[in-house]
């Protein structure tokens, strides 16, 4: 061997032995331990807050907005909404919850007001998709028509989180059917609460 | 040459597994974290995990010591001046809830030397370096596995050593559900003349 040949190898030696250190321990093997280690445990205790937190995206402009055209309006003619329906397709619901006592929880959804005679309020979950969340979707897909008596938009479900944002969660469609073109009262909300 | 070569390797293979020679030692581990997660500690934007957030323990929930043990009249004090070894500290945990990161880290040179003035400190050229504590991972949190057989480094240091913090990070998914936890978690202490 040539001398350069015994350094490396001498190095390499070096190496194994400082740089080789584990960093990971298999310690169940008491051989590892035993001669001049240790081995003591002590006990922690955790404490968890339930969780359960809801949001309409996108959030906070998510305002719908419903009515008439001003600039098709013409003296003499009908004042009539655009078509007599309108739909919305870009609210997305967002949830984190995580369960007390492994108890499931629903998503509601109400309004604050009555709906004025002549208009009629829809709320359908058209699609649920996860990016970055992690649930199991388990909505209710049939169109509910809105009142403050609480329904059903979501059944049941365990702990998860939808990620959070547009295009993630619970995709909604809100159709307002409003042949008259009449008004919301001011201050009109749809209230989604989940428990 | 070839001489030198064989004289190195095994001078350094010696030090590597030699162990046996090392001195029994006992590791202290004191205090039990508790980790209480308050309302301020709760993700607070619907869609996202809650282990995005995360809670520290205190500085110091446990503290852990190694110091050699005393034979018959001798102290442990003296034996710890006149045998200084390396001390790897290795750390896991067993029964953490799924869903949970149980982090742990400590700081550079945290504790007290044991004893705090040693004849070893002296010595022009120290064997093992200086009576020093260095923290895996710069100092910055480390993943407790929870795993029974298997830990992973969380510190490594020179001599006897009292009193070094450790601090925990707890980083809960929303799919772990609330409550109270109990976890165990495991420190194990490997004694080597390495260099």
């Amino acid at each position: 061997m040539k001398n350069t040949d015994y350094i490396l190898a001498a190095l390499f030696t070096l190496c194994f032995v400082v740089c080789g250190a584990q960093e990971i321990l298999n310690v169940t093997i008491s051989s590892n331990f035993i001669f001049g280690g240790g081995q003591q445990s002590n006990f922690a205790t955790l404490s968890l807050q339930p969780i359960a937190i809801i949001d309409a995206e996108p959030d906070p402009s998510n305002t719908i907005s419903f009515g008439l055209n001003s600039s098709t309006l013409e003296a003499g003619l009908p004042a009539t909404g655009i078509g007599g329906i309108a739909t919305n397709d870009n609210i997305w619901l967002n949830y984190t919850y995580r369960a007390s006592n492994l108890a499931n929880a629903k998503i509601y959804v109400r309004t604050n007001q009555i709906v004025p005679a002549g208009i009629v309020l829809k709320i359908q979950v058209i699609t649920a998709t996860s990016i970055g969340g992690s649930f199991i979707a388990n909505q209710n897909s049939s169109p509910i028509t809105l009142s403050t008596t609480e329904q059903i938009l979501i059944n049941s479900f365990a702990s998860g989180y939808t990620g959070n944002g547009l295009g993630t969660g619970y995709n909604l469609r809100i159709t307002v059917e409003n042949q008259s073109g009449l008004s919301l009262p001011s201050g009109f909300e749809i209230i989604y609460e989940i428990k | 040459m070839k001489n030198l070569f064989i004289i190195t390797v095994s001078f350094l293979l010696s030090f590597s597994y030699s162990q046996a020679q090392i001195l029994a030692g006992t590791l202290n581990v004191t205090g039990m974290p508790s980790f209480t997660q308050s309302v301020n500690a709760v993700v607070v934007e619907a869609g996202i995990d809650d282990a995005t957030v995360g809670f520290e323990s205190n500085f110091d929930a446990t503290k852990i010591g190694f110091v050699l043990d005393p034979i018959l009249l001798v102290s442990s004090s003296l034996l710890c001046e006149q045998n200084v070894y390396r001390y790897s500290v290795y750390i896991n945990s067993v029964n953490a809830p799924a869903n949970i990161i149980l982090e742990a880290k400590t700081t550079v040179n945290s504790g007290i030397r044991f004893p705090t003035v040693s004849i070893y400190d002296t010595l022009l050229i120290k064997p093992l370096g200086q009576r020093n504590l260095t923290p895996s991972n710069g100092g910055n949190y480390i993943v407790v596995p929870n795993n029974p057989t298997q830990a992973v480094k969380i510190m490594e240091f020179i001599g006897c050593r009292k009193d070094i913090p450790i601090q925990f990070r707890i980083k809960p998914s929303s799919l772990c559900p609330a409550g109270i936890y109990n976890i165990e978690i495991n420190y194990t202490v490997i004694a080597s003349l390495t260099l």
